[in-house]
């Protein structure tokens, strides 16, 4: 499941002028997201994630999925079902992106890009007495 | 000072106040700190931590995680699933709000009075208020902290000739324009109530974190106390049971979607509990400038027109939103979405937040969670898309190059000579990505026992040593940011038990 996250991510989120997903430290991130989100947040993204590839024969035509697809057509699929006119799998890859968007932009380097400063470590702490 | 976090299985607690209140958001640390300032003996519990600023996460997943109630994930149940969003940490919403301090508008004591019986509001409302803007500093956003989005919505505010223009108020000491306030202040200018009532209720009372209720103890048809069991922050274990007596009263300040099913869960009946749920749902625009806007810099929101509330019905504002979320806000995917996301400094955002007539409803879920039904109707929608316009012409007049609609059916951006098209967009929900964070409703204020759950005192129809405090009570849509309304209401709710 989290490969077929990973996937979906990385075609969603593709190295272009900016950093894409694949150059963040998406797999510790996925692991933690998966470890610390309420079940149902990573269920529904999980199936975003399962939409996502299952879908390019009504996007693109291909009877393949996703992750299977050629880099040009994964990209075409990717602009288009995130658009797509069903409002269940629009949602649905909006959970996707939502999750790839909290790894994405808390990157360093991608933050560096945007003119960001760099996040400092969460301190996961709280008030003990 | 008393505060207990966690506590372990084995270590159960159990105590006897005068009061117990049940939340620490907005209406309930402004409840007890006020019974604590009149003497009482009081608890205040809350189902979150206890986080202090250098405690806030800094990456928008770790607010979510740490300070959201359920990651932020509760979404409407209606036509379209449009989150509802709210804090579960000591200090409530209050911690991850924008902190905009707007007193109740007059015109809404008449209303209450003659569509809901409520006498004797105003005078102790607004003198609560006036008390709370001296307890909790209150500045205009400084002009060093505005920032490039916050200066432009005045300058488009200014060109269009809008009235009623004034400089934003907040609960802000000094603010910096770090525009963190949605993820907490780390720089400790947000006056959030964990940092002022909170304390204030632990050094003259107790304060309980981590110490979700899970019902409120009733006798016959009074309220002894409340029960519940500790979870843990981080790994949400189960710990020591706590049982709270209270020989007064029983306050509950749990929020619109939490109070009523709390209620529900304690076996009060009425037929209006958990009607009546309302908002002001919101979504934005954003306008792409030719210069660097950097959102992120500047007061998270530092600008605001009521000039809308009575006609059309909305309110427009500023929001800087973390990056992290502008990059799913927009829309497309691979790399049109990352060259779409180059303009990504260039990116200003304002947004509409509908004085909504429509009416939903909270529920209990099989789980015992709350459930919101809530659709906007078509006159609603009509004042979201025609605020969204007015945004969208604001950016124009501040020299925006386009705008970005995120409606679906729209084209992806939008120059000034296609404005127009705002009015032909959808009137379907689903075509917005909004989000619900003024709540109201769901154990309304009235006289009447068919209609409403608590009086004008908070006092909970047909039972005794029990009341609401939060914006649960709130029968109509304020139009305005509620959370003065809500403290002033729970400070008049409290005195009125002292
Ligand atoms: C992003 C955002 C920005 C906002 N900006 C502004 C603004 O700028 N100005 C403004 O006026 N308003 C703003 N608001 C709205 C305002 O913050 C809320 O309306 C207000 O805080 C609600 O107060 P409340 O007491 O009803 O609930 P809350 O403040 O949400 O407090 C309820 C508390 O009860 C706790 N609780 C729930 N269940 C239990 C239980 N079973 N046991 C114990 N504790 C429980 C919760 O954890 C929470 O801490 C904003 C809201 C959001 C989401
Ligand atoms: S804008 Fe920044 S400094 Fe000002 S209150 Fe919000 S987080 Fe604090």
């Amino acid at each position: 499941m989290l490969w077929l996250l990973r996937r979906a991510i990385v075609i969603l989120y593709p190295r272009a002028s900016l950093p894409g997903a694949a150059d963040c430290a998406l797999d510790d991130f996925l692991r933690t997201f998966k470890r610390e989100t309420p079940l149902s947040v990573w269920a529904g993204t999980v199936a975003g994630a399962v939409v996502f590839h299952l879908f390019p024969l009504f996007t693109v035509f291909v009877p393949l999925p996703a992750f299977l697809l050629p880099r040009r057509l994964a990209d075409l699929h990717a602009a288009r079902i995130s658009v797509s006119s069903l409002y269940l799998v629009r949602q649905s890859i909006f959970l996707v992106k939502m999750c790839a968007g909290l790894c994405w932009a808390a990157d360093p380097q991608v933050r560096a890009r945007l003119a960001l400063p760099p996040l400092i470590e969460d301190p996961r702490t709280w008030r003990t007495s | 000072m008393s505060h207990v976090a966690f506590r372990p299985r084995g270590e159960d607690l159990e105590d006897t106040f005068d009061f117990v209140v049940v939340g620490s958001g907005a209406g309930g640390a402004a409840a007890a700190s006020l019974l604590v300032r009149g003497g009482a003996k009081v608890a205040m519990v809350e189902a979150g931590a206890w986080r202090d600023p250098t405690d806030y996460p800094q990456t928008a997943f770790g607010g979510m995680r740490d300070l959201m109630d359920n990651f932020g994930a509760q979404v409407t149940m209606g036509r379209a699933l449009w989150p509802v969003v709210q804090a579960r940490v000591v200090g409530g919403t209050t911690v991850v709000n924008s902190a905009i301090c707007v007193r109740t508008p007059g015109d809404l004591f008449a209303q209450w009075e003659t569509e809901h019986g409520l006498h004797d509001l105003e005078r102790p409302l607004l003198a609560a208020e006036d008390r709370l803007e001296q307890a909790l500093t209150i500045e205009e956003v400084p002009a060093h902290a505005r920032g490039r989005s916050n200066e432009l919505a005045v300058v488009g505010e200014a060109a269009l000739g809008w009235p009623h223009r004034h400089v934003m108020r907040r609960y802000a000491k000094h603010c910096e324009g770090q525009g963190f306030c949605l993820q907490g202040c780390r720089a400790a200018k947000k006056q959030s109530l964990n940092l002022t009532f909170a304390p204030e209720v632990a050094a003259g009372g107790t304060v309980l974190s981590c110490a979700p209720v899970e019902k409120v103890l009733l006798e016959g048809r009074r309220a002894v106390g409340v029960t519940g069991t500790f979870r843990h922050p981080t790994s949400h274990a189960r710990g020591a049971r706590f049982t709270l007596r209270a020989t007064k009263a029983v306050l509950v300040a749990a929020s619109v979607t939490h109070t009523p099913v709390l209620l529900m869960k304690s076996g009060v009946r009425l037929p209006a509990l958990g009607h009546f749920f309302r908002s002001h749902p919101g979504t934005g625009v954003f306008g792409v400038y030719d210069e660097p806007i950097d959102l992120n810099v500047g007061a998270t929101q530092g600008w605001a027109s009521t000039a809308f509330r009575d006609q059309p019905g909305f309110k427009l504002e500023v929001l800087s939103i973390p990056p992290e979320l502008v990059a799913s806000r927009l829309s497309g995917g691979g790399t049109q979405l990352m060259q779409r996301l180059e303009d990504f400094r260039h990116l200003a955002m304002w947004v509409v937040a509908v004085r909504a007539d429509s009416v939903g409803r909270v529920t209990k879920s099989l789980f015992g969670n709350p459930v919101v039904h809530y659709s906007l109707n078509h006159a609603d929608m009509l004042k979201l898309r025609a605020g969204l316009k007015l945004l969208a012409q604001q950016h124009f007049a501040a020299g925006a190059r386009k705008v970005l609609p995120s409606i679906a059916g729209l084209p992806y951006e939008l120059t000034a000579d296609q404005v127009d098209l705002f009015d032909q967009a959808p009137l379907d929900p689903r075509a917005y990505v909004a989000i619900l964070s003024h709540l109201f409703g769901g154990a309304v204020m009235g006289r009447d026992e068919a209609t409403s759950v608590v009086d004008h005192r908070g006092r909970v129809h047909g039972y005794q040593g029990l009341v609401v405090a939060d914006a649960s009570v709130i029968p109509t849509n304020l139009g305005v940011n509620p959370q003065h309304t809500i403290m002033g209401l729970a400070q008049v709710f409290a005195e009125a038990l002292l």
